[in-house]
């Protein structure tokens, strides 16, 4: 018996690892030797689709990346002066100041540095302000009114347009001048003069395009709220209700805990998609201020710089794999 | 008295914060159907109108001029026809191949499973841009052209995605109807082909539907390799990179045209295949 059966799962066995060959070449070809590859160019001085001879620079581009120093700036020097030059000309990040003394960080790449961080406030704001939206209308539609399918039909609607297509509507929302509606509209309000630029206002830039993302991704957010809420029992608010417990008070005790799961996910997911935005950036933005996806593309076709790209790329993987890593985490594979 | 009156205010408030995200789900694509609507001159009133407006006499007064050059544009023309190519080669592949894995994910047993599945899954959230340069590399030395790379590259996502939402459906499934089957003589194979996936033919729907869209929608791959041949570009492309012709002014009531032209279709396919969307996003998403 023992025989057969084994016999059995010899031949399920060689049945599913055939059936895994195309997939699993396919995503050989085009993302794990790739992926190799970036790796090995991060440790030379390659060039893109150019001629000139490749070295091995070992961890050079990671160094260069991360460098950063702090100088005293005294009040009758500029930073160029203050800053080392050897062997790498090092660009001003930031100023600050304690104690009256002036001093100034700099960095060999201060872009890649600040697309780090315009990635993750950008990231943090969105997600947070997707959440919130999507909550509030999750639990708007998860209630019985008229029209409660035409409304779930709406939510999908941002969903369905092209990232890029979205970012050349709010492009045009966002003109700066009265032709445009937001300025149109905040001036009538009596907000700003109607010449606002919301993309190239450098204080601006991070919140418009935050604005932007909140507003295509929400009804995602929402989706997946909805689709957690309606796991929980309605028996469990009857219970409350006989108990006597408010609205207020069911939310927090039944809705909110048993949605913990769902909503972990949803959180995890939107996050690792913030942090590989590059099209809103790239459309909206462009060269101004970079996402790390966006900046990791400017050097690698707009510099042609390979090597420093494929260690920016290597290092956008590692934050992305640690998120990933939470993810699947908190969702659990089974294997059976 | 007062409850009747409680109840008034609460169902205000309701319909209240209903208008309200509906406006704000919808206005921004309003906003390019009204400006698709109006003549340049009309696009740079200011303050700019609700609802396209005469200049002079300030009335309702639209034109469909827009369209009709966005469609003599040859840029968007074979745009539409370069995604609608590469969207379905894509997820046509990735079906086909994702569905073999899934069902030996799914009802096979043979070992190393587990780490499979986690490699299935981690790649769905695999950074494009971190293998874009390896990726060029390999598309030069396979020396394809721009639209059929296109097509295997976009699999990087379509494919782990279409396995992984492809496997939890074929879990499940009976494990009685395998049994079943295999009692009659049927090979696993035969299993496969005869009756499982036939069942699973409304989550190939769903899952090709979703796949589609989200090849539909990528811009990173196809700006780059469409840069040395732009007869290739796709819609997102050629959206983003859309100038005029003639004035040197961005021709945003054309572009409006166009977003309203490339979403229309998908809004359609969305609201028809609406449930099944919903089911097939919260599998990929939420299921294990």
């Amino acid at each position: 018996m023992s025989q057969i059966s084994n016999n059995l799962f010899k031949k399920e066995q060689s049945l599913a690892y055939k059936m895994l060959i195309p997939t699993i070449l396919i995503l050989v070809i085009i993302a794990i030797y790739p992926l190799g590859q970036v790796v090995y160019t991060s440790f030379t001085n390659r060039v893109f689709a150019g001629v000139e001879e490749t070295e091995f620079v070992g961890l050079d581009n990671y160094t260069s990346l991360f460098s950063l120093t702090i100088k005293e700036l005294p009040k009758d020097k500029y930073a160029f002066e203050v800053l080392p030059r050897e062997p790498k000309r090092y660009k001003e990040l930031t100023t600050f100041s304690i104690f009256n003394k002036q001093y100034i960080i700099g960095s060999v790449h201060p872009n890649f540095i600040e697309a780090i961080i315009n990635t993750i406030i950008f990231t943090f704001f969105a997600v947070f302000l997707e959440t919130l939206f999507g909550f509030i209308i999750a639990l708007v539609v998860n209630s019985k009114f008229i029209g409660r399918g035409v409304m779930r039909a709406i939510m999908l609607l941002p969903w369905a347009v092209i990232t890029v297509v979205s970012a050349r509507i709010w492009e045009w929302i966002l003109f700066p001048s009265r032709i445009g509606f937001l300025n149109m509209f905040l001036s009538k309000l009596g907000i700003g003069n109607g010449q606002i630029s919301f993309l190239t206002d450098s204080g601006l830039q991070l919140p418009s395009l935050i604005m932007v993302d909140v507003w295509k991704t929400t009804p995602f957010m929402a989706l997946l709220i909805l689709a957690g809420l309606q796991l929980v029992p309605n028996e469990l608010y009857e219970a409350a209700r006989v108990d006597g417990a408010g609205r207020v008070k069911q939310f927090f005790s039944i809705t909110l805990p048993l949605l913990k799961p769902s909503l972990a996910v949803a959180l995890i997911f939107r996050t690792l998609a913030s942090l590989r935005v590059f099209g809103l950036f790239q459309v909206l933005v462009g060269q101004q201020r970079y996402s790390m996806s966006s900046y990791n593309y400017y050097q690698l076709i707009g510099n042609r710089a390979m090597g420093l790209a494929s260690a920016i790329s290597v290092v956008i993987f590692i934050i992305i794999f640690i998120f990933a890593v939470m993810y699947m985490k908190t969702l659990g594979v089974e294997d059976e | 008295m007062i409850k009747n009156l409680n109840k008034i205010i609460q169902n205000t408030l309701f319909i209240v914060v209903l208008l309200t995200i509906v406006v704000y789900l919808v206005f921004p694509f309003y906003w390019a159907v009204n400006s698709s609507f109006k003549t340049e001159a009309q696009l740079q009133m200011s303050p700019t109108t609700i609802v396209p407006r005469n200049i002079e006499s300030n009335s309702f007064d639209l034109t469909f001029k827009n369209y009709i050059n966005i469609f003599k544009n040859d840029q968007f023309v074979r745009g539409m026809l370069n995604s609608t190519i590469v969207s379905i080669s894509t997820t046509i592949l990735s079906l086909l191949s994702g569905s073999f894995a899934a069902f030996a994910l799914g009802k096979l047993r043979f070992k190393g499973k587990k780490i499979t599945l986690y490699t299935i899954l981690a790649m769905t959230m695999f950074p494009q841009i971190t293998v874009l340069s390896g990726l060029y590399a390999v598309i030069n030395t396979l020396n394809i052209d721009a639209i059929p790379s296109m097509i295997l590259s976009y699999m990087i996502f379509t494919l782990p995605f279409t396995t992984w939402v492809m496997t939890s459906f074929f879990r499940e499934l009976p494990k009685e109807l395998m049994q079943s089957a295999q009692v009659d003589g049927a090979t696993p194979f035969q299993t496969f082909y005869m009756i499982l996936l036939p069942l699973t033919a409304p989550a190939l729907v769903t899952t090709g539907l979703l796949a589609f869209i989200q090849a539909w929608n990528e811009y990173l791959f196809a700006l780059t390799f469409t840069s040395i041949d732009p007869a290739a570009r796709t819609i997102p492309v050629a959206i983003a990179l859309f100038s005029g012709e003639v004035t040197r002014q961005i021709p945003y009531g054309e572009i409006m045209a166009a977003a309203v032209v490339v979403t229309i279709p998908i809004v359609l396919l969305v609201f028809i295949f609406q449930k099944k969307i919903v089911a097939g996003l919260t599998a990929g998403a939420v299921k294990g």
